[in-house]
């Protein structure tokens, strides 16, 4: 067996290298820390792991060789507390429920780029409903409600957007209506215009463009169309750290059809625009290939010494540091803090409706129901010719339907937020995402063969040749924190080393639902207004009704920031509340910041978060110098506690 | 590229058939022939199955053939060699369930809820010896795998903007066939289609009277569909006692597993042995690695990409792609 190999002690230690990390890491090793960076998986380099073997719709678009090893940890899920929760055997498409990050840049190797803000409301969710509903409506939309505001207001984080911004090379442009004038939508959220013009505009997005313009929105304003945010770079870039990023060039091979690995390295995660930086200043040592398992506590419990973690070869190294950031992605960051003791585990007492403790508490879901209520038409415009196009341009967005840009009064059934509404974006995903990845299907009503047969086959003959294309949404309404939805530890399944994986305890909230069906309705009408025939609204999908299929990768939350012990467990400078140099932020979609605060469900980003998660760690990073300054200064050291 | 008078396209190679003007079109034409016939060795060297059994492969030939039949709108499963495809994936990852959390217990999916006969479960070692603060996580009766821990399901009424509704939870969830929660048997994927085709032949014969490659094409299709509706498992005169052999499968899963893996053989790369000469992606209207230039066609990706119209190129595959990376032809 391995004996402890003892590494010596950092400034910053960082528990996971993906997006959240590479801020982190970036900023305090330019600032002349020592920073570690640990994380479970390899460095992917785009020119030699990805450029010749990616374009492999099988391997990895449905093989996920670039992807997180399920017999290495998966997690297990059930809907409620009442049911045993079964375990998350293999990959499928639709991506559902496992974390999908593996090495440097973690899950955002593997996303489409989508990277809008979060809005003012988003913060301040849970005071903004009661002002303008009264301060029950919550609870009373929201079965067992957790909802609360963020401790600092958009205001606040706006600057960290900027940097964010300009570190990751985002696309987009603010300057969206015909007259570009003051009342645009736009104006309150952002002091600085994107740092790179959006992708060109399909006809499609061209079309939806031009109508909306044409219409009244619900709130008695015009729409405003703006290009949609994307995190892939449109034109050669040197980013704020002198990262030199290479622009997108549009093949294709960006979604499904190849799990959104990029060869060019114009898609943005901390591989490709922070990590980078980080070496080069001397001040970085990337640990890769190595499982943490444990943080080490101080004997008094109250701050933590060292991180401990398995090497490739089976070794276990202890790895001490002044400060600890985890920048995991969201239920692993929760589970590493169960395992190790740290924080108060959140328990659910399901016959009380009740909850104590804060780690895990407040699981959301950023994704439409996989079963919802949904809005379909045919408008007479081909489409790209597959492949083509990338995964996040080339469509319009508005945002009027979304968070409270307009009165939820009097609407039944009753719901707060909304959803961006966009068109247009290039089609781009293979023949396997497409015709059965999806899901193939048995016989139906509608189908009487399933996937089966010369009837079915038919149906696929010129499928990617597309003379007329399919708009439609299924939208969703943010779905809100409740006590019922959390994470824990499992009590029957392990990982590879034998700890416990994690459990995700999760039902929609009728939020999501109630506001699809409120919503369909105002997208049908500007499907008519695009010329669209065959407009169809599905019926209207019940709450509860979908219970399993999650798409587990934009699952957030279960370990909130916020002020008030109970309901939020970092404090505002995302110090963990009684641990002060033990640092989080979230990776995409779950994180301590996410859950209670359904803001970050909310915005121009509904479905990732990760440019919720973003400031966030500009924010740890600054709060992360105070520290270090704080203990230069008072000479406090935590190692001899 | 393209050679003067034509070309002949075999696999995927390009054979020009007149290039020198003072070459005789004899020795031309002599010389292609002996390319295509070393060709052919070729491809036939590669040309085989390493892990469906003889009986295996005469059951699940027709079984892909009838999920993407032949027919006037062009070829199937067949010309593809979708079952090359199935049969190399057999023999490797997916058949051994090399990317699966395979770990015990397997408990299967869509248990009812039941407060009289609750479904019990032994905890994890791990979970007895963690040492977790105030006994929060312990299990009732203070851990250890002899405590299991109980689990009911049932019923809960929530109410939401003044309508309450009812939601039933199973013991254990009821998934949708492919997710990633369903698959819960205790087997590889490889183990779990012995298994399963054998139990879709022994259906055949008690159902409709034979193997399943002598029924008429009608009944092969209503064989499979059979599946998709678990009709092995219930359909009467096929009775209770279950010998079929799917015993605790069921079909449905297996169902699924076929046409997935049926379309994955028309549909992907020609690297793992199906979509032979690119013929699914023909097919669909899917130009594979070809992004405008893959033969010389000088159309750029960006101009694709916001036509009004799509463009059907010749696909091209990932190993031509790479040869060309490489400065191959």
């Amino acid at each position: 067996m391995s004996t402890v190999i003892q590494e010596p002690s950092v400034d910053v230690v960082c528990l996971g290298v993906g997006f959240m990390s590479g801020v982190v890491a970036t900023e305090l090793a330019l600032a002349g820390k020592k920073v570690v960076g640990i994380t479970k998986g390899p460095y992917w380099d785009y020119v030699n792991d990805y450029s010749t073997t990616k374009y492999d719709e099988w391997g990895v678009g449905l093989g996920r060789k670039y992807d997180h090893p399920l017999p290495l940890q998966s997690t297990t899920i059930r809907n409620n507390s009442s049911q045993f929760a079964l375990p998350v055997r293999r990959y499928t498409m639709p991506i559902q429920y496992h974390a999908l990050g593996h090495g440097v840049g973690g899950a955002a190797q593997h996303y489409g780029g989508g990277m809008g803000r979060q809005g003012p409301w988003g913060y301040q969710m849970e005071s903004l409903t009661a002002t303008a509903y009264g301060a029950g409506f919550l609870s009373s939309i929201n079965p067992q409600d957790d909802t609360h505001d963020w401790p600092l207001t958009y205001a606040q984080y706006e600057p960290y957007y900027v940097a964010w911004e300009e570190a990751h090379a985002i696309c987009g442009n603010y300057n969206g209506s015909p007259t570009n004038s003051p009342s645009d939508m736009n104006y309150p959220w952002m002091s600085t215009n994107y740092p790179l013009p959006p992708h060109p505009l399909t006809p499609l997005g061209q079309l939806f463009q031009s109508t909306v313009q044409g219409m009244t929105a619900p709130n008695g304003q015009p729409y405003h169309p703006f290009p949609t945010v994307s995190a892939l770079a449109s034109q050669p870039y040197t980013n704020r750290y002198g990262v030199t990023v290479n622009p997108c060039v549009y093949e294709g091979y960006c979604g499904g059809l190849c799990d959104y690995a990029c060869e060019t390295g114009a898609k943005s995660n901390a591989a490709y625009r922070t990590i980078p930086a980080a070496i080069k200043s001397g001040n970085f040592t990337l640990v890769t290939n190595a499982y943490i398992f444990r943080l080490e506590l101080s004997t008094s419990g109250d701050q933590v010494i060292a991180a401990h973690y398995y090497d490739a070869h089976g070794n276990i190294h202890r790895q001490p540091g002044t400060v600890f950031f985890n920048g995991m992605w969201g239920y692993n960051m929760i589970r590493l803090m169960l395992l190790s003791g740290l924080g108060t585990p959140y328990i659910y007492n399901s016959g009380l409706g009740t909850g104590t403790g804060t780690v895990g508490r407040g699981l959301t879901n950023g994704y439409t129901p996989y079963r919802g209520t949904n809005v379909t038409g045919t408008v007479n415009i081909g489409g790209n010719s597959y492949p083509a196009g990338n995964g996040s341009g080339g469509g319009m967005a508005v945002y009027e339907l979304m968070d409270d840009n307009f009165i939820h009064s009097n609407i039944s059934p009753p719901f707060i937020g909304g959803g961006l509404v966009s068109a247009g974006g290039y089609l781009g995903s293979g023949p396997g995402n497409i015709t059965f990845a999806g899901g193939v299907s048995g016989p139906s009503s509608t189908n009487p063969n399933g996937s089966m047969g010369s009837a079915f086959k038919a149906t696929q003959q010129k499928k990617y040749l597309p003379t007329k294309q399919t708009v439609g949404a299924t939208p969703f309404a943010p779905d809100l924190p409740t006590l019922m939805n959390y994470v824990d530890l499992d009590p029957h399944y392990t990982d590879a080393y034998g700890d416990p994986v994690s459990r995700l305890t999760y039902d929609w909230t009728p939020n999501t639902y109630n506001g699809a069906a409120y919503l369909v309705n105002q997208i049908k009408t500007i499907l008519d207004q695009m010329g669209a025939t065959n407009v169809t609204v599905g019926s209207t999908v019940a709450p509860y009704s979908a219970h399993n299929d999650w798409w587990g990768h934009h699952l957030r939350g279960g370990l909130r920031i916020g002020t008030d012990p109970n309901a939020g467990t970092p404090t505002a400078w995302a110090a963990l509340s009684g641990y002060n140099q033990l640092y989080l932020t979230p990776t995409t979609g779950v994180n301590y910041f996410a859950a209670g605060e359904i803001t970050n469900t909310t915005g121009n980003n509904a479905t990732a978060g990760t440019h919720v998660a973003g400031p966030q760690s500009y924010r740890a990073a600054e709060g992360i110098k105070k520290y270090l300054q704080y203990v230069a200064t008072q000479g406090i050291n935590y190692l001899a506690s | 590229m393209a050679a003067a008078g034509g070309a002949l396209t075999a696999s995927m190679v390009e054979i020009p058939l007149f290039t020198g003007q003072n070459s005789s079109l004899q020795s031309q034409l002599s010389n292609s022939n002996s390319q295509l016939a070393n060709l052919k060795k070729q491809l036939d060297m590669m040309t085989g199955l390493v892990s469906l059994s003889i009986t295996e492969q005469a059951l699940l030939e027709p079984v892909v053939e009838t999920i993407i039949p032949t027919d006037s709108t062009g070829v199937g499963a067949k010309e593809a060699g979708v079952i090359y495809f199935i049969d190399r994936q057999l023999a490797s990852e997916y058949g051994l369930s090399g990317n699966m959390f395979m770990d015990a217990p397997h408990v299967p999916p869509n248990i009812p809820a039941s407060s009289s006969n609750p479904l019990q479960v032994n905890p994890s070692l791990a979970w007895a010896f963690l040492k977790l603060p105030s006994g929060a996580y312990s299990p009732a009766g203070g851990g250890g795998s002899a405590n299991p821990i109980s689990y009911s399901g049932g019923s809960q009424t929530f109410t939401a903007g003044g309508t309450p509704f009812t939601v039933n939870y199973g013991i254990t969830a009821s998934p949708r066939v492919g997710s990633g929660i369903n698959y819960q048997y205790p087997m590889n994927m490889r183990e779990f289609w012995r298994v399963s085709l054998a139990a879709l032949q022994t259906y055949s014969n008690r159902a409709y009277g034979g193997n399943f490659q002598t029924l008429s094409s009608d009944n092969q299709l209503q064989t499979l569909k059979d599946l998709w509706t678990n009709a092995p498992k219930t359909k009467t005169p096929i009775p209770a006692d279950d010998l079929t052999g799917f015993s605790n499968i069921q079909p449905s899963d297996f169902a699924y597993e076929l046409t997935f893996m049926t379309w994955a053989g028309f549909l992907m790369d020609p690297i793992y042995g199906g979509n032979r000469n690119m013929v699914g992606w023909d097919y669909v209207g899917f130009n594979g690695v070809n992004f405008g230039n893959a033969y010389g066609e000088g159309l750029s990706q960006k101009t694709l990409m916001v036509a009004s119209s799509p463009t059907k190129l010749k696909p091209a595959s990932l190993a031509q792609y790479q040869q060309q990376a490489a400065g191959g032809a």
